[in-house]
């Protein structure tokens, strides 16, 4: 069975998550006292920062994977023919 | 850079890094000597790039010498606001996700070679190709000038002024145009990836030296506890919105290079191009992050310089890490050399680009169409050594007026998002608003610039880009578009 077409740009939530976490890597949320909190060295509010980056590229690494497939499958086709010649 | 390493261990590994620059370029010409006919072959390497090579090649893209040399003196300034760095680059990625996967297919079906070849596809109007080429070149033109001036100055540096300025540009000049005539985007993209393994590697040596000597973060924050709080707190308003739209203006930016966009054509397939694009989304953790410790660190331990005196901190890091052990010294070796390797790969990048853009496009689309690839090429490359010669000269006799008509280059550059972006989804884009878009973001960004005037601390490239973006959908709106246009378009995106 053919599998879907997908491009990310057409997925609306995809974007929704998008801008969820790029407010999160934004430190416009944070109490003044997260400056003043270190662990190992660095402020608290960085630390969170750091955190929502991780998850930033998680969902990247994700969206990548399962959300972008457009000529994948063809190619792979025509990787397998040529395989079997 | 100032560098206490004595002149000769310098030279010494800036000639290894040239010799081995050659041999990539004479090996990948022996294997494979039919390239020079074709503008696939040569610009693209085939369209064959596998996950490894197209990686560090994107990677090349992105991170030059600067971000090894510049980042961190700017987080020893700003404190941990400028842990934006690492954020920033991961949204390039993002931006991305924007166009990437419809242009690698349309760049696939139309067979497309250079970003401007996808404009005159999708607008069929020879003012808008022209334009879009013109700027494309007049910014890669500045950017390059830009790596020149670094390769000459981090070799006169590293040396300790034993080799002079100009040998030092003329030097890694004459090996980057030899191998990249040679091998095309397969040489330069074999050297991105061994140039981007030396800058890995020493600046992992750095962090570790730098950690091992000056103490780590905990020491670090303990200084700035007592005598610079500001650089731990909270970013303050106006940080904030300085911090937002360096994200939203590198993430977008960086991703419209015309160096860049060009790569997409390159990979093999949407699978490697994929995962290749997931690697980089983690890159920023080891490099933009490790050169920002590196310049935390350095609060700690040379603290109280002046700007101009910060600029100078890698170096001053490096030679104390240096001489504390011989392992270290000849990592900050290496290190040095890989930044200059770094400055040279993203040199050959954007000159095989500009000179692309010259075969493909403005030679070879409207100056004589009929000639061979073999001779497209050939005028490519040689109008692109005749451009280096001229960036030669004005990075040694720097012009005392209007010095900043070479300082336009992603003002101008991200002009072309509109168009490239817009016109992959909308049927509606036309081709006359997106000429004016273009055009008007172009002389508003310059005039802006020039003139060194700025609007509410928006950065003058942006303004010219909302003009621009403005101008191109109004316009579309109000100019009426033909069914048949509309039609035709359709047919071009065809999805």
């Amino acid at each position: 069975m053919d599998k879907p077409k997908r491009e990310p740009i057409k997925n609306g939530k995809l974007w929704i998550v998008f801008g969820v976490l790029l407010a999160f890597i934004t430190p416009w949320y944070f109490p003044t006292s997260f400056g003043e909190i270190l662990i190992y060295g660095i402020p608290l509010w960085a630390l969170v920062i750091i955190f929502a980056s991780l998850l930033l590229s998680a969902f990247l690494s994700y969206v990548l994977k399962y959300h972008w497939m457009l000529e994948e499958e063809e190619e792979e086709k025509e990787a397998e023919k040529k395989g079997a010649r | 850079m100032e560098l206490a390493f004595s002149g000769w261990s310098g030279i010494l590994i800036l000639l290894m890094y040239g010799l081995i620059m050659l041999g990539v370029g004479i090996t990948t010409y022996l294997r494979n000597r039919n390239i020079h006919q074709s503008l696939d072959e040569y610009y693209l390497g085939g369209r064959g790039l596998g996950v490894m090579v197209l990686f560090f090649t994107f990677f090349a893209t992105q991170y030059s010498g600067n971000t090894v040399i510049g980042y961190p003196p700017s987080a020893y300034r700003m404190g941990f606001e400028y842990l934006v760095s690492v954020p920033f680059f991961i949204m390039i990625i993002m931006a991305y996700l924007l166009f990437a996967p419809r242009l690698y297919s349309l760049g696939k079906k139309y067979k497309l070679v250079t970003p401007a070849q996808w404009f005159e596809k999708r607008f069929k109007s020879k003012a808008v190709t022209i334009l879009a080429a013109l700027l494309m070149l007049y910014g890669l033109g500045n950017y390059l000038l830009e790596q020149l001036v670094a390769i000459g100055q981090g070799v006169s540096g590293l040396t300790g002024g034993t080799i002079p300025y100009q040998v030092g540009v003329i030097f890694f000049v004459i090996i980057m145009v030899i191998y990249g005539w040679l091998g095309g985007m397969r040489s330069v993209a074999y050297t991105d990836t061994m140039q981007g393994i030396a800058l890995l590697f020493g600046v992992f040596m750095l962090l570790i030296g730098s950690i091992v000597y000056f103490g780590g973060l905990p020491t670090s924050a303990d200084y700035m506890q007592a005598y610079s709080p500001e650089k731990l707190g909270v970013p303050d308003g106006p940080g904030v919105v300085n911090w937002f739209s360096l994200l939203v203006l590198i993430g977008i930016g960086a991703a419209v290079y015309p160096h860049a966009i060009q790569r997409i054509f390159a990979a093999k397939n949407e699978r490697t191009l994929k995962r290749s694009f997931s690697r980089m989304a983690w890159m920023p953790f080891l490099t933009a992050g490790v050169v920002f410790i590196i310049g935390i660190i350095g609060i700690n331990a040379f603290p109280g310089l002046s700007t101009g005196e910060s600029e100078q901190l890698v170096g001053m890091m490096a030679s104390a890490v240096a001489s504390q052990h011989v392992v270290f010294y000849w990592a900050m070796v290496l290190l040095f050399g890989g930044v200059i390797a770094a400055i040279v790969s993203t040199a050959d990048s954007v000159l095989l680009t500009f000179s692309s853009i010259i075969s493909n496009d403005l030679y070879g689309t409207y100056i004589n169409p009929e000639a061979s690839q073999h001779k497209k090429l050939l005028v490519g490359k040689l109008v692109g050594l005749v451009a280096v010669g001229i960036l030669i000269l004005v990075a040694w006799f720097p012009p005392g007026t209007l010095y900043q008509i070479f300082v336009l280059k992603f003002e101008l550059l991200i002009q072309i998002a509109p168009g490239l972006i817009l016109g992959l989804y909308w049927n509606r884009l036309h081709s006359k608003a997106v000429f004016a878009g273009m055009l008007t973001g172009t002389i508003i960004a310059s005039v802006m610039t020039i003139f060194d005037y700025s609007l509410l601390g928006v950065a003058n490239g942006l303004w010219g880009l909302l003009i621009n973006l403005g101008v191109c959908v109004i316009g579309s709106l109000v100019v009426s578009v033909s069914v048949g246009e509309e039609k035709e378009a359709k047919q071009v995106i065809g999805m």
